[in-house]
């Protein structure tokens, strides 16, 4: 019981309180500042560990899935071809064996295969991804943003005002009552009601993370180790 | 009986409109503006005026800091805002040091704007008029640090050269030798710098971020916290205005048909905007038109 | 300590941060009065959040269709505190589908998170007493890239069609992909997260947000734990101490030209 409960809120206690302190010292104040640094380096080390372990877990769910030709496995077997193939490349690459010369440009301004997969599997992909979110705020939009009650007639008022000021023809339309009238409007809704706002919930949400982080450290919280309080 | 029977059909279908209309709409108001460019005016707020402002103050014996904290995701709208400054900077003779805190692509951005810019302006001098001091891991700890000393943190540039062999390097040590930061940010690099940085060392800062970052971003400008801000496609089409108008020797690349900038972009910005706000429209209308007839009913 | 050593002692406080240390001691003074408090009077009033109340119904409305329930504990690490708010709303959902015998499915992006979630969900089916349901493909992990993850979970979301999704924790781009293809897919959505940029995305697409601070009450909210609930108290009333100095620090500065006290709070 000690390792399972005891041992990790001890350590949680004094790893969240370092940095605490830390916080209040000077950088000469080595001997709070040492080690709040050794522990954000311990923090990378960990993660690395960690990312095997998920590696592992995504080789083995789909190897199962390829085994009992679950639904989908083709797919499996795309997903450990892209997998392992660019995981190959990194590894040979960061000991340059034969044409895998590091996962940069070489020196001829040519691709290693490192950054060939990269640059023509990986970015693109990315980019696809991203290029969907234009596509789908268009249909949010079209789908949520509806006169059904005061609040959602301010949201839509403000979203229609704002999207038309950040483009050429609201310069135009407003030049029609006065020159720039619009985009001053834009800017205003930006800069006043939209910054308050956003400042009251970074504000509400600032303290709702110190609460929490406060409560873990304090060991009241241990939904994170998956454990109820009452254990 | 029978138009009332096809106004209840029409609201019925736009009721149940199938949303790939609008995905496909939108994918032709996407890709006919770049085929076709329109050419929309584009003009300027304060935030982007005010960022223009400061470099133009600058004077050849000044450092700007440029950082490239975005990835391949935001490189439509991040990228022109960093060829737009690295022109700006190098038009007027202000030296820049760049570095890249993203992790995924961060280096190789900054690798490519360089090798965009650079070679339109041949008389700069690499270790001389800029230098790329590559990527480094850990964000905020290290933005701290390179306020005390950048050397330390940065001890060898991309190229893998000791910083002591480069002679803009030798006479800047930390932020007190660094005239402004610029950081183009798609996440939330941008805020440490506004947040922490300039709260801590008093060095001026400026954020190109993400449209859908720009709002909290605000916060900061007014604080004073930040003394520019280029929000989205539109405020880096915004910069590319303001820099065409006050050094138009710079325009060429901004007149080659073949090369994307951010007030080409405008172009789609602005009838996706318009085709999202018909869309709008339409819906209100098909709501409106569905509850009297339930009204009615 | 000799007074040469306790100047030196004293040299390495970072007067700086004084108004942060005074705000600090009077936050934690405020959190642990009110689980005192809360320990002694368990009677303490939270005002409803919606987005948890429909928690219980999304899980029954999943058991009753016979489909899974999709729980995205957002992009961020375990040293995220919204990872670890999500952690306690999954801990409740996991609870829940044990006792109602609902498949769950948790995607991973971070690994840390993907351990700790894992851990989080063996011990909910655990305490419900139905270790036999749990199996280790229910929380799996992904990949790290934020895209490839999203692809993934929206793939989820089109080819099963879960009944319910909880898309709880930190988000970024990725929110508005993976909130509207479960619009799309029709399944009752709850999302929380304190990216305040992603909330408009969140409050368009989804059926129930939790703003900010509700994700961060969250675990205590759904657990009615007295010690929590205190600490939720302590940081409402902070809340209100902060409002109250921005008024005086705004009158202060505006009608009586003083502004030194607003720049004693400036941080440095």
């Amino acid at each position: 019981m000690f390792f399972r409960l005891q041992l990790p809120l001890i350590l949680t206690f004094i790893a969240g309180m370092i940095p605490i302190v830390a916080f209040f010292f000077t950088s000469e104040a080595t001997i709070v500042k040492a080690p709040t640094d050794r522990l954000e380096k311990w923090m990378v080390i960990v993660a690395g560990f960690a990312l095997l372990l998920g590696v592992i877990n995504v080789i083995q769910g789909n190897l199962k899935k390829i085994e009992r030709r679950g639904p989908g496995w083709p797919y499996a077997i795309c997903l450990l071809v892209g997998l392992l193939v660019p995981g190959i490349f990194g590894i040979l690459s960061a000991f340059s064996v034969g044409p895998f010369q590091g996962i940069g440009l070489r020196a001829d301004g040519g691709y290693t295969p490192f950054a060939w997969v990269t640059r023509f599997f990986f970015e693109p992909l990315q980019a696809t991804m991203f290029s969907l979110l234009a596509f789908y705020i268009a249909s949010a939009a079209f789908r949520a943003f509806r006169v059904r009650n005061l609040e959602a007639t301010i949201l839509l008022v403000a979203a229609v005002l704002v999207m038309i000021g950040r483009i050429p023809v609201g310069d135009a339309i407003s030049s029609a009552v006065r020159p720039g009238a619009l985009a001053s409007f834009t800017e205003w809704l930006m800069d006043k009601p939209n910054t308050a706002a956003q400042r009251g919930i970074l504000i509400g949400a600032a303290l709702g993370a110190a609460s929490l982080s406060l409560r873990v450290i304090l060991g009241i919280e241990r939904s994170y180790l998956g454990l109820e309080k009452s254990e | 009986m029978e138009s009332t029977g096809k106004r209840n059909g029409l609201v019925q279908s736009l009721r149940n409109f199938d949303r790939r209309w609008v995905f496909l709409l939108i994918g032709l108001g996407t890709i006919l503006p770049i085929i076709y460019p329109i050419g929309f005016g584009v003009s300027t707020t304060p935030p982007v005026q005010q960022l223009y402002d400061k470099i133009e103050s600058l004077t050849p014996d000044d450092v700007v800091m440029l950082s490239f904290d975005f990835g391949p995701t935001t490189v439509p709208e991040n990228g022109p805002m960093a060829s737009a400054i690295l022109r700006h900077c190098f038009t007027r003779g202000i030296k820049v040091v760049v570095i890249a805190l993203y992790p995924i692509g961060g280096r190789a951005l900054a690798v490519q704007a360089l090798n965009e810019v650079a070679p339109e302006f041949p008389h700069l001098r690499y270790g001389i008029d800029f230098v790329n001091l590559g990527y480094k891991d850990g964000a905020q700890a290290l933005m701290k640090q390179m306020g005390e000393d950048i050397h330390g943190v940065f001890p060898t540039d991309a190229n893998g050269d000791p910083l002591s062999q480069l002679p803009l390097m030798q006479r800047v040590h930390n932020y007190k030798d660094i005239s402004l930061v610029v950081s183009l940010a798609t996440g939330v690099i941008g805020e440490w710098w506004a947040n922490l940085i300039n709260s801590q060392f008093g060095v001026p800062v400026a954020v190109g971020c993400t449209a859908v970052s720009a709002p909290k971003y605000y916060a900061y400008l007014n604080t004073g916290q930040m003394i520019g801000l280029l929000g989205g496609l539109k405020g880096a089409s915004e910069y590319e205005r303001l820099l065409l108008d006050g050094h138009p020797s710079v325009s060429a690349p901004y007149n080659d048909p073949t090369r994307f900038n951010a007030m080409k972009g405008m172009d789609v910005q602005t009838i996706d905007h318009s085709i999202i706000i018909l869309f709008i429209v339409v819906g209100n209308v098909a709501y409106f038109l569905s509850r009297r007839r339930a009204a009615r009913v | 300590m000799d007074p040469t050593q306790a100047a030196e002692a004293a040299g390495y406080f970072d007067r700086d941060r004084l108004n942060a240390l005074v705000l600090f001691i009077v936050f934690c003074a405020l959190v642990l009065w009110f689980i005192r408090t809360a320990r002694q009077n368990r009677n303490l009033f939270i005002r409803r959040i919606a987005g948890l109340n429909a928690v219980d119904e999304a899980v029954g409305r999943a058991t009753e269709l016979g489909k899974k329930v999709l729980y995205v504990p957002g992009i961020g690490s375990i040293d995220d505190n919204q990872t670890i708010a999500s952690l306690a709303v999954l801990q409740h959902v996991a609870r829940l589908t044990a006792r109602y015998n609902t498949e769950l499915d948790v995607p991973n992006k971070d690994p840390l998170a993907f351990a700790s979630a894992r851990e989080t969900v063996r011990e909910a089916y655990l305490q419900e007493g139905r270790p036999d349901l749990y199996n280790e493909g229910m929380v799996h992990y992904v990949t790290y890239d934020q895209f490839a993850y999203t692809a993934s979970v929206s793939g989820v979301m089109v080819r099963e069609k879960p009944a319910a999704n909880f898309l709880i924790g930190s988000f970024f781009a990725e929110s508005l992909l993976l909130a509207e293809t479960g619009q799309a897919s029709g399944a009752i959505q709850i999302a929380g997260t304190a990216e305040i940029a992603q909330l408009p995305f969140f409050v368009c697409a989804c059926d129930y947000t939790l703003i900010g601070e509700e994700l961060y009450a969250a675990g205590a909210y759904l657990s009615r734990d007295p010690a929590m609930l205190g600490s939720i108290k302590g940081q409402d009333y902070t809340k209100a101490l902060v409002a109250l100095l921005i008024i005086i620090g705004m009158v202060c500065s505006t009608a009586f030209h003083w502004p030194a006290f607003a720049a004693w709070f400036q941080a440095r």
